[in-house]
């Protein structure tokens, strides 16, 4: 196996001695180290700390053709970022790298200037005595005042880590092209402008100098040219000649290869007008015409003046800065990506590569990926990251992508401006809706804020001031360009921030119109199935005996208006039997969809302890069964019943119950009866939670899980519990300290699985009355318990529920669920743990959790364990051989089934959605005995 | 590309390479940085085509291109820094090997270079590391090469009073065709046999009927478990091409797409070499029913290897990784003093060098049984077969899979980075660390640290601490805290 060459000399004993030094040592600088991370300190992130600054950056280099390489300026803009690196140095060196191989300027042969448009290079380069390597990425754009009309830029992402560069390597250059191409895009743009105004002042004095050499002409009587007139003449040869150049120049930066504009998700309207644009160019045959037609219809506001007629060859001595060059809003837009890119890439690089694999594997996955993954959340943000820069501010608002980024009206006025390359800008307001416009406008306005802005100035300014011997001569373009964007920036803040009050409460009356639209067409009594109905009054008598008592859970339609009930009365006919009734009397039905067969199960003890006595309707219970066929449900009580309650009172997920109603299902086996319906909520404040904003960031995982932690460590009865949560069962956290009990609801969340894709049924916290319903779409709930006399009342109305749910009473400590044996729980939820951080333990679970899907996805699909093997074999067959299965194969044990079974049915529902995310919640009704866990 | 170049270095020696396939590489070239002159070219090696891509004149054009800016050199002694160039005006990407030598008596700065199309960026880029690291070998010993043909010179002309300047540095570019070579033909091989990006699970033993079907439940398990503890590094020989790919297909399922497209397929007629650094590749036996791994070569490997023969079913692997990182740092290093010490051109001759340094034995047995089994595989195994194939249920359990294991492997570096405050303090509970992130079985451990190594290199080396202690050891050691 082992080639002989290699291996034939290897004789010595001696293994691991080191060398004799009898013989000249090799030099360490010709050997390679014997512990590759050694020699900085041993350990796999000391590495990343031989470098002087503290964390990676973007630095933006120019090639001035009068300093030399020189920084311009950094983002993040914070002199902490970049410390004692030097940046002198490292622009110097980054810029001298000759990548600019094609010929810029007046080629031999040629009649007039040439612009060549250069395509951008992108080098990886480091100085690993610095310990910095970066991702250059080089582009060149146009100065008429410039030597050969271009001015050398780079951008460069810094990083400590090369490895980081060279993987990340397609990810940086795609989004540092999109940063070059949006500062290419309007360079091209204030080059034409330029060009445009100076063919505008050429043509002035022109005509000037035409005016005097005629006068002089006339004035000429002596029969010969005096040397003032061959001056003059000679003068306007040369503006003629400078026409001719300037022209020639715009019609090449005019034509501009349309293919080369590669900023991808182009807005049409941008390049249906560049397209136009372009077409107008190649239809004009003339370009003297063409550009004398744009010449005076585009800037009608600029007055031409008198210029003295020089080579455009020439250049002032005063360069236009980055901003200038490129236009404020093109400029704003790229420092924008370029925040974003600093953004996306920040951080280590193991994080970056888990999160990436991380997302190609759950797309692999979307039928599991609703019960536990933030996955639509994510995908959207990561995919909004992508193609969105960051606002550099720190009261960053949703960021839009480069190319969607509007520009604010008050830069350009759209019937001021019409450019002649890509006037994208006046294109793309004139496309857009009143609406539509009245939301970009505000996503604008919130983009350019006015302290991102001064930031940017902030880091002009110090990128100048760090070019060393530049400072003079940037010190006083810097002045300049200070006062053009303070002006700027008044324009920005003040006639914007009425659209931004304006916009939220657009969009705010959009979403009321939206759940106008629930309340007309789904109303949610209409959804409650007929057999259903009948309980649900029994529920309102229920409450009614407790109705004295505030810190009770009302089980009422509607708990701050009683009239409706009388209404519902006469609407539905089925409403008076009281809840137990309806639960346990129902019309027997086999042909009800059941979404899962759920094996006969029996808690071996039975007859343990129970702590909380078995309620009284009990018994009634056994062998129910309940018809929650949809067939019955009318149409026209539907519509009454939509206008009896207000719109805020509808649960948007009742839209998406209706479609589906007949899926309701009750699974009744042995004395562990399961009922899955659907139906929708009538009570106030009942719709979902929305995801807190960041449901999924960093920061809400790592409080999460540190919560998550605390409650596994403090409460010995985590893990029943947890049970609760993950076998469907509703656990109700009562306690009267909101902050205390929010941010338990919040930790135990990450153990609840989702319905679907739009919210966890968890709610934070809830003060008025809990009805029954709320047990179906709510899984997790934060009830207030009201400090007074009636609280004894509240535990007693909950306690007749505890069939229907988990309470953990954080006053008392105390917790009345199930009972659990498993074994999952405890190595999901262990209170020995020595994990230290909370997003560590988000970390753990996470993983946890995928596991226990995949099980849960392997008992749902397996083919042959949920059909009957042959005609004659009983469903208590297939039932017993499903246990088997969870047992032998997934190693389950007692209670670990249920939660696997729970998530198995969830999957089957969510699988058999013709839309995936419209999964209704279900209804589960477990009558199992509790138990009372105390501290 | 374009044509507008600036004339060749005059006396540009060149060779052409007479390659099997299509080659994707343009050009290697060598260049130094004249003192005089700036950047010059010494040395072009070309793969033999009727096509000329590129000309001399823009390889060389190229090749000083990659030293411009290199007067500014800030390198650490002995550095070999890398400079990777995509030029979109010449369509080409460049990768260059920057170091500092000593030649002409002088200290100068030198390039080897490879040249591609930019058409190939996306295939280049996960080989990237693999042809860093062999150049970069082959110029540590080129450089001590240069050193030592400065000194003999020296010696030449104070004995002798003559000049032979012009002939230095010349007998590098042997040493360097001897990997330039060798580059060229893996990079060839792999633009015709590498596995592709997606892989369909219907070609792999993933998709037999039930487990067993293609081959031995106890094999499969052993290798898939073995390929993934050695960080899916995996050589896999046999006489059957289309046994060894379908073996090749199934343990690349547990690649990401850019390892996937660091791995080899089998060719069918005749075997490729062994080559370093692929993560998974095929390889036939000769007609004796033999192949020979090169040991060097397999120590040079960034990750410890699985060795998994398809006819007889056996499964080896080499210990984790840092023991393999100190065992082949220790070869490296004898190699590269025994080079030192040589004193002729055959002692230098890269096969017999080591044969010269009586000081290092390395362990010969380097493959050993799989010692450690795993929960993980083993459940995933007895799991998958249970599904139908022919759908799509096998790829998404696969996948979920997979998630469980980069999920268990970010939570393992999370956890001892906070343990050890980011390397600051030593590392001490790993009886802990199973028992809190359910990686109690020994062969779990080892699969979820091995893809943490990949993620976080060093990670091993950190943990286990003394390399030289077997990994057992080591945590027996541990485990006592």
């Amino acid at each position: 196996m082992i080639s002989a060459p290699d291996v034939v000399a290897f004789t010595k004993e001696d293994e691991y001695e080191e060398e004799p030094y009898n013989e000249p040592a090799l030099p360490e600088e010709y050997s390679v180290p014997l512990f590759p991370y050694a020699s900085q300190g041993a350990n796999p992130w000391s590495k990343l700390s031989g470098a002087k600054f503290s964390r990676d950056f973007i630095l933006i280099s120019e090639f001035s053709e009068q300093v030399g390489p020189q920084p311009l300026l950094t983002i993040p803009n914070d002199t902490k970022v970049f410390g004692t690196f030097d940046l002198n140095y490292f622009s110097l060196r980054i810029m001298s790298v000759d990548y600019q191989a094609s010929f810029v300027g007046h080629p031999p042969g040629s009649a007039y200037p040439k612009l060549n448009f250069v395509e951008d290079s992108k080098v990886v380069l480091g100085d690993s005595k610095e310990g910095a390597f970066a991702y250059v990425h080089h582009l060149t754009l146009y100065d008429l005042e410039a030597r050969g009309f271009v001015r050398p830029f780079c951008m460069a992402y810094i990083s400590a880590d090369q490895h980081k560069i060279m993987q990340q390597f397609q990810e940086l250059s795609a989004e540092f092209s999109k940063a070059s191409e949006c500062l290419k895009m309007g360079n091209r743009k204030a080059f034409a402008g330029e060009l445009e105004k100076k063919l505008k002042d050429l043509d002035y004095t022109r005509t000037v100098l035409h005016t005097e050499t005629e006068i002089q002409k006339k004035a000429n009587d002596k029969g010969f040219y005096s040397s003032q007139a061959i001056e003059k003449a000679n003068e306007l040869a040369n503006v003629e000649k400078s026409i001719i150049e300037h022209q020639d120049l715009l019609r090449q930066i005019r034509s501009y290869p349309r293919q080369k504009t590669k900023i991808p998700d182009l807005q049409p309207g941008d390049t249906e007008h560049t397209q136009d644009q372009a077409d107008q160019v190649s239809t004009t045959s003339n370009p003297e015409e063409s550009a004398n037609a744009d010449l005076y219809t585009c800037r009608p506001a600029y007055t031409p003046k008198l210029i003295k007629a020089k080579s455009t060859k020439c250049f002032d001595k005063k360069l236009k800065t980055l901003e200038e060059l490129c236009d404020t809003e093109y400029f704003t837009q790229t420092l924008a990506q370029l925040s974003h890119i600093e953004h996306m890439f920040r951080g280590d690089l193991c994080y970056l590569l888990t999160s990436q694999i991380d997302r190609v594997l759950r797309k692999q996955q979307p039928i599991t990926n609703f019960l536990f993954e933030d996955f639509v959340e994510v995908d959207d943000r990561m995919e909004k990251q992508e193609n969105v820069p960051s606002q550099p501010s720190q009261d960053r608002l949703p960021p839009k992508p480069v190319e969607e980024c509007p520009i604010p009206k008050v830069l350009i006025s759209v019937g001021s401006y019409k450019s002649s390359v890509e006037s994208v800008l006046i294109k793309m307001e004139q496309e857009l809706g009143d609406e539509e416009y009245t939301g970009v406008e505000a996503t604008e306005a919130r983009s350019f804020d006015p302290q991102e802005n001064l930031d940017y100035l902030d880091m002009d300014m110090k990128g100048s001031i760090s070019s060393g011997e530049s400072i003079e001569v940037l010190g006083t373009e810097k002045s300049a360009s200070v006062l053009s964007k303070s002006d700027s920036q008044a324009s920005l803040t003040v006639p914007l921030s009425p659209h931004v009050v304006r916009s939220k409460a657009v969009s705010h009356r959009t979403i009321s119109e939206d759940s106008i639209e629930v309340l007309s067409t789904c109303p949610s009594e209409a959804l409650i199935p007929d057999d259903f109905k009948a309980s649900y009054p029994s529920a309102i008598n229920e409450e009614e005996a407790y109705a004295d008592n505030e810190g009770a859970i009302h089980f009422q339609a509607s708990a701050g208006s009683p009239e409706p009930d009388e209404t519902q009365e006469g609407n539905l006919e089925n409403i008076p039997s009281q809840i137990d009734s309806s639960c346990c009397i129902g019309k027997e039905s086999e042909g009800h969809l059941v979404p899962l067969p759920t094996p006969a199960y029996t808690l071996s003890d039975e007859d343990s302890v129970v702590s909380i006595p078995p309620q009284r309707y009990i018994q009634k219970d056994q062998g129910l069964h309940v018809d929650f066929g949809v067939e019955n449900t009318d149409p026209s009580p539907r519509d009454n019943s939509c206008e009896m309650f207000p719109a805020y009172e509808l649960d948007p997920s009742c839209l998406l119950a209706s479609r589906d109603v007949s899926k309701m299902s009750l699974d009744n086996y042995s004395d562990t009866t399961s009922y899955m319906g659907s139906a929708a909520s009538t009570s106030s404040d009942r719709i979902p939670s929305a995801p807190p904003a960041g449901l999924s960031s960093e920061r809400h995982k790592k409080r999460a899980g540190q919560n998550a932690l605390k409650f596994i460590r403090q409460y010995p009865f985590a893990h029943p519990a947890i049970y609760s949560l993950l076998s469907g069962r509703t656990l109700v956290v009562l306690g009267e300290d909101e902050t205390i009990v929010r941010k338990l609801v919040t930790a135990l969340s990450i153990f609840v699985p989702n319905y679907g894709c739009y919210a966890k049924p968890v709610k934070h916290w809830i003060s008025s009355p809990l009805h029954i319903m709320d047990f179906q779409k709510w899984k997790l709930i934060g009830l207030q318990r009201v400090a007074s006399p009636a609280n004894v009342g509240t535990l007693h109305t909950l306690s007749r529920y505890s069939r229907y749910t988990s309470i953990l009473d954080l006053d008392s400590k105390t917790l009345r669920c199930p009972l659990y044996r498993g074994t999952l729980v405890p190595r999901l939820a262990d209170h020995r743990t020595q994990i230290k951080r909370g997003s560590t333990y988000y970390l753990h679970v996470q993983s946890m959790l995928t596991q226990l899907c995949s099980k849960a996805f392997l008992y749902t699909f397996c083919h042959h364990l949920h059909l009957p093997a042959h005609s004659e074999e009983t469903q208590e067959a297939v039932a017993s051989r499903q246990t088997s299965f969870l047992k032998l194969n997934l190693g389950l044990v007692n209670e670990d089934i249920r939660v696997v079974q729970y998530l198995a049915e969830l999957l089957k529902l969510h699988y058999m959605q013709e839309s995936p995310g419209t999964t209704h919640p279900l209804l589960r009704f477990d009558y199992v005995p509790s138990f009372l866990y105390k501290i | 590309m374009s044509t507008i170049c600036p004339p060749p270095s005059p006396a540009v020696a060149k060779t052409e390479i007479a390659l099997s396939g299509e080659s994707p590489l343009l050009a290697a070239t060598f260049a130094y940085w004249d003192n005089i002159l700036g950047p010059r070219v010494r040395h072009i090696w070309a793969p033999k085509t009727d096509q000329v891509l590129l000309s001399d004149g823009e390889i060389t054009f190229l090749a000083n291109h990659t030293l411009n800016g290199e007067i500014l050199r800030n390198a650490e002694s002995g550095a070999i820094d890398v400079k990777f160039f995509v030029l979109s005006e010449k369509g080409v990407i460049i990768v260059s090997l920057i170091f500092d030598g000593n030649w002409n008596g002088d200290r100068s700065t030198y390039g080897l270079s490879i040249i591609l199309p930019q058409t190939e960026l996306s295939f280049y880029l996960p080989l990237h590391r693999v042809c860093v690291d062999r150049l970069t070998h082959i110029i540590r010993k080129g450089r001590i090469w240069m050193h030592k043909e400065r000194q003999e010179n020296v010696q030449k002309i104070v004995l002798e009073g003559t000049e032979r300047m012009e002939d230095q540095g010349q007998s590098i570019i042997p040493m360097l065709t001897g990997e330039v070579i060798p580059v060229m033909e893996l990079l060839a091989s792999m633009k015709s046999h590498s596995v592709p990006e997606d892989i369909d699970i219907a070609d792999t033993v993933l998709n037999d009927d039930d487990i067993g079907d293609s081959c031995h439940e106890g094999f499969l398990l052993n290798a898939i478990s073995s390929h993934l503890q050695t960080c899916g590094c995996s050589v896999v020989v046999g006489s059957s091409a289309e046994k060894v790919n379908k073996i090749v297909r199934t343990l690349c399922l547990f690649l990401t797409p850019a390892e996937r497209k660091c791995s080899r397929l089998c060719e069918a007629e005749s075997s490729f070499k062994y080559e370093s650094g692929l993560f998974v590749q095929g390889l036939l036996k000769d007609a004796t029913g033999s192949f020979v791994l090169p040991f060097r070569q397999v120590m040079y490997a960034p990750y410890p290897t699985t060795h998994i023969d398809v006819d007889v079913n056996t499964v080896k692997q080499m210990p984790p990784c840092h023991e393999h990182i100190y065992n082949q740092r220790r070869y490296m290093r004898s190699e590269l003093t025994a080079f030192w010490r040589a004193t002729s051109e055959e002692d230098m001759a890269q096969d017999t060098i080591i044969y010269t340094d009586e000081s290092f034995t390395p362990d010969l047995n380097i493959f050993q049984d799989v010692l450690h089994r795993d929960t993980l595989v083993k459940a995933f195994l007895d799991q998958v077969f249970h599904l139908k194939p022919g759908l799509s249920l096998r790829s998404t359990f696969l996948a979920q899979f997979l998630l469980i294991l980069h999920r268990k492997a970010l939570t393992l570096i999370k956890y001892i980075e906070d343990d050890t405050q980011k390397g600051k303090k030593p590392f001490k509970s790993l009886r802990n660390l199973k028992i809190d992130l359910d990686l109690t079985a020994e062969g779990d451990l080892n699969i979820i640290m091995a893809l943490a190594e990949k993620i976080k290199p060093g990670l091993h080396s950190f943990i286990f601490g003394r390399p030289f202690y077997t990994s057992v050891q080591e945590r027996d050691v541990l485990m006592t805290f």
